[in-house]
């Protein structure tokens, strides 16, 4: 097995299997919930179209998996610093790409346990069916690398500040930043600043992507585009974490 | 005494007449509606209260009236979360005045409803009401509360669940 994959089982242990592993998974399927029911109780949501509901969700999932992937990316270097564990892992036997992908590889494991609690819901609040197929499909292509993206932008900035605290408060102002679509729906496309933020933006095109598709209908051909800036983002922040890290010295 | 037959007479009129103007109130849809309103769609009725008399009507109160009439279910509608804008006060409408107001409305329910301006001012012992409007409401696929709650609860039910078995075992271990 290789080094980079014995860091991400561990980490992935770390994450899923534990204690505090439960507690976040509760936390977050705490929240959907409260997203939930609060679509059936409030008078003005319950009688949102169906897609435009399951749109809703998928786009809250994913915010929340950008969360969590800022949380464990802030922690993930500055915080092994903070405990005193750096240096062991420094000297380990593996390569910095081994690093960044192994601590990347308890995210994903995160990402994808959180995923998976997300589709009862998607199911649930898309009861006339309409797309739940696309819904379901879409939160996991564009999802992960936004997510993963995010994960690795937290991580880079975990290794530059070596301050948990210093590369959480920086990420979560990026995440609020990019995630500020979600808030202010499609108002934002209304100033040419405005599209040029949509268009340039990861959490935006996958937003605009779940919209295309749920509640659209329209094909993938269609969403290639916006695959291709979050794919992008996954790329530069993958590429901003490996330097980060490689400019660690011990 | 032709004097004061007229004044006697003069006198029964003004006994006889009411006291307050009398009213008319038109109530149409307004044509931007849809055709085919479904759940959640916003409609707007538009009414006009014209005073038809020689005097002022004063103290005018008009509001509207939701009234469904699906067989089975004919009740009067709480417009609560129907709309915002349920009534409305007029301190005086000068003979001949006419008041135009909209009615806002959310769609909220399927099925049949008729819908009613009334309106009444200071003194009068009735009310004067629209003619009623028709409309028909079509159903629209919505969150279902079925599917919703047992998933909202029952999901932290059981990672909660999970975390109480695993603290469970831990301790059993130690």
């Amino acid at each position: 097995m290789s080094a980079a994959l014995l860091l991400a089982r561990k980490e992935s242990a770390e994450l899923v299997k534990s204690g505090r592993g439960l507690a976040w998974l509760l936390a977050l399927s705490v929240a959907l919930s409260a997203l939930s029911l609060l679509l059936v109780s409030n008078t003005e949501l319950s009688l949102l179209d169906n897609a435009q509901v399951v749109y809703m969700v998928m786009g809250t999932v994913t915010a929340l998996g950008a969360l969590l992937a800022v949380l464990l990316g802030a922690d993930a270097i500055a915080g092994e610093k903070e405990r005193g564990s750096l240096v062991p892992l420094l000297l380990a036997p593996l390569s910095t790409g081994d690093i960044v992908f192994g601590k990347i590889g308890g995210q994903l494991a995160a990402w994808a346990v959180a995923y998976l609690i997300a589709l009862p819901y998607v199911w649930a609040v898309g009861s006339s069916g309409q797309n739940l197929g696309q819904a379901v499909a879409y939160l996991a292509l564009f999802g992960t690398p936004v997510v993963l993206g995010f994960g690795f932008y937290a991580l880079g900035l975990s290794a530059r500040f070596g301050s948990v605290r210093g590369a959480l408060a920086a990420s979560l102002i990026t995440l609020i930043l990019l995630a500020s679509p979600l808030v202010l729906g499609p108002g934002l496309r209304q100033s040419a600043v405005g599209r040029i933020f949509d268009a340039v933006n990861p959490f935006a095109a996958a937003l605009n992507s779940f919209d295309s598709a749920v509640i659209d209908s329209q094909p993938l051909s269609m969403q290639l585009g916006r695959l291709g800036v979050a794919l992008v983002w996954l790329a530069l922040a993958f590429w901003f974490a490996r330097r980060s890290v490689q400019a660690l010295e011990i | 005494m032709t004097k004061i037959a007229t004044l006697l007479a003069a006198s029964l009129f003004l006994l006889a007449s009411p006291a307050w103007a009398s009213l008319e109130i038109s109530l149409a849809p307004a044509p931007a509606n849809p055709a085919q309103p479904k759940m959640g769609d916003n409609l707007k009725f538009e009414s006009v209260i014209a005073n038809t008399d020689a005097a002022s009507a004063r103290g005018l109160v008009a509001w509207i009236s939701l009234i469904q009439v699906d067989p089975g279910h004919e009740q009067p509608v709480d417009l609560e979360d129907w709309s915002a804008h349920k009534a409305l006060a007029q301190g005086e409408l000068a003979p001949g005045a006419k008041l135009s107001v909209e009615w806002p409305m959310r769609l909220i329910q399927a099925g049949d409803y008729r819908v009613v301006i009334s309106a009444v001012q200071r003194g009068a012992s009735r009310p004067v009401t629209s003619p009623l409007v028709d409309f028909h409401v079509e159903r629209k696929a919505v969150v279902e509360s079925q599917r919703i709650l047992p998933v909202a609860f029952g999901m932290p039910a059981l990672l909660a669940a999970l975390a109480l078995l695993r603290r469970r075992r831990r301790l059993r271990v130690r």
